[in-house]
């Protein structure tokens, strides 16, 4: 009799083990499923693979040129040494919407925190359940090569304090649900303003020119105007124009799309829903024209 | 004596003003035919695009523009086998370094242009989408090695 009762509560131990881990692993699944879904609405976060040089996927060590000197991307995959795998969620938190790595130091705005302080809370979780899962690299890079005195890390404090506003998107209650879904993902997760917004001579986002354009976009590439205006921006392209451009990087006129938009389109972009795209296109569709040739200056 | 040498170089020098802007003019003439040619090919994917992404009531018509796309590819490889680096032109020298991967490149287009002219007469939406990105990935095969980027455009 002992013994069958020592079995029975052995067994429903057990059951309820498998049950428990289930569960937790069941909802690991689903987060890191959408946290995947949330990786490719910021892009594919394709600045940390160093493509060029066939480095492994979000190790990375790609070089950016700034103004301002020239920064390699670090290492984002689970590497406990190397990279975040010894981040906790909060330390993950405060890097992605503060600038502010765990041992405290800030970090220089080439890494769009400036957009994703836009977060949620639960996108922001869900995302580093996705960053935790893919293969860890060892892959120690390297430091900046900033110029004085946009080197010194007490410097991007002043410049946090300038141009730098935290905080959660807070939605229009004015617009449209798909509005506001739509600037949700421009803003917070796709970052487009990071390069299609010209700069001041500190590398701050010139406000009155959100999405106009810049013929100095990071690594110097040309960044068009995306506002709607007719014959500088995309004012001339429907909604339907814009998913299609998301999904293929494919213009209107049949050409296909150049540059880093390419690898965002092929990484990202591409990867996001149809609806969700559409939200975005409804968006940059509602932004104020603005007039502004952006060309070569040769 | 003397005068009949002047005269002869002042004819010489004509005949090599001339050819040379002959030779100027046949460059940049060359030029635009490339570019008419690509002109071409794009017009017939920003219609397919067209239809497939307003599903327009023309999917019938998919297949005639994947075809003029093939046939068109064709031509690529002869219009840029004389080498032209200077002018109004985006083609980049890789061009010619990498002549055998540039024509490779047109084959790749001729191929997946190819499998979407037969794709689409299957009717199948998202086949003919999926073929639609894989031709438009052959475009940029080519562009991204062979062509200057958008920061090195030149003006028309």
């Amino acid at each position: 009799m002992q013994r069958v009762e020592s079995f029975v509560f052995l067994a429903l131990h057990v059951i309820m083990i498998v049950f428990l881990a289930e569960a937790v692993w069941g909802q690991d699944l689903a987060a890191i499923e959408r946290g995947k879904y949330i990786f490719a609405a910021a892009g594919g976060c394709g600045c940390h693979t160093d493509l060029e040089n066939k480095g492994p996927f979000m190790a990375g060590g790609r070089p950016i040129q700034t103004p301002f000197g020239k920064v390699y991307s670090t290492n984002i995959t689970p590497d406990l040494k190397t990279g975040i795998g010894r981040w906790s969620t909060e330390q993950f938190i405060r890097a992605m919407t503060k600038g502010v790595g765990p041992r405290g130091q800030h970090y220089f705005p080439v890494f769009p925190y400036t957009s994703f302080t836009k977060m949620t809370r639960r996108d922001l979780v869900d995302l580093q359940a996705y960053l935790m899962s893919i293969p860890a690299i060892k892959n120690k890079t390297r430091p900046p090569e900033i110029k004085p005195p946009f080197s010194w890390r007490w410097g991007v404090a002043m410049w946090k304090w300038l141009y730098f506003t935290p905080g959660t998107f807070r939605p229009d209650a004015s617009r449209s649900s798909e509005w506001n879904r739509g600037a949700y993902l421009a803003i917070a997760l796709a970052h487009c303003g990071e390069c299609h917004t010209p700069r001041n001579v500190m590398g701050g986002l010139k406000t009155g020119m959100y999405y106009a354009g810049t013929v100095a976009g990071p690594g110097g590439e040309l960044a068009p105007n995306i506002t709607p205006d007719e014959t500088t921006g995309i004012g001339d392209w429907s909604i339907e124009d814009v998913v299609w451009f998301l999904q293929t990087g494919l213009k209107p006129n049949g050409d296909d799309v150049q540059g880093s938009m390419s690898e965002l389109i092929e990484q990202g972009y591409a990867k996001v829903s149809e609806a969700d795209l559409r939200a975005i296109a409804v968006y940059l569709r509602s932004l104020t024209p603005i007039h502004n040739k952006v060309e070569p200056s040769k | 004596m003397r005068q009949a040498w002047v005269k002869l170089s002042l004819l010489a020098l004509c005949l090599v003003v001339s050819l040379a802007t002959a030779q100027a003019q046949s460059d940049e003439a060359f030029l635009v035919y490339r570019q008419k040619l690509m002109q071409g090919q794009g017009a017939s994917m920003g219609a397919i695009s067209q239809i497939v992404k307003n599903k327009l009531p023309f999917s019938g018509h998919i297949a005639t523009h994947a075809h003029d796309i093939n046939r068109l590819s064709k031509l690529i490889a002869d219009a840029f086998e004389k080498k032209i680096t200077e002018g109004k032109t985006d083609a980049k020298p890789e061009v010619w370094q990498d002549w055998d991967k540039f024509v490779e490149a047109a084959k790749k287009l001729e191929s997946e242009s190819a499998k979407l002219a037969q794709i689409a007469t299957g009717g199948d939406m998202a086949a003919i989408g999926a073929q639609v990105k894989a031709v438009g990935k052959s475009c940029g095969g080519c562009h991204k090695p062979f062509r200057k980027p958008k920061e090195e455009r030149f003006k028309r």
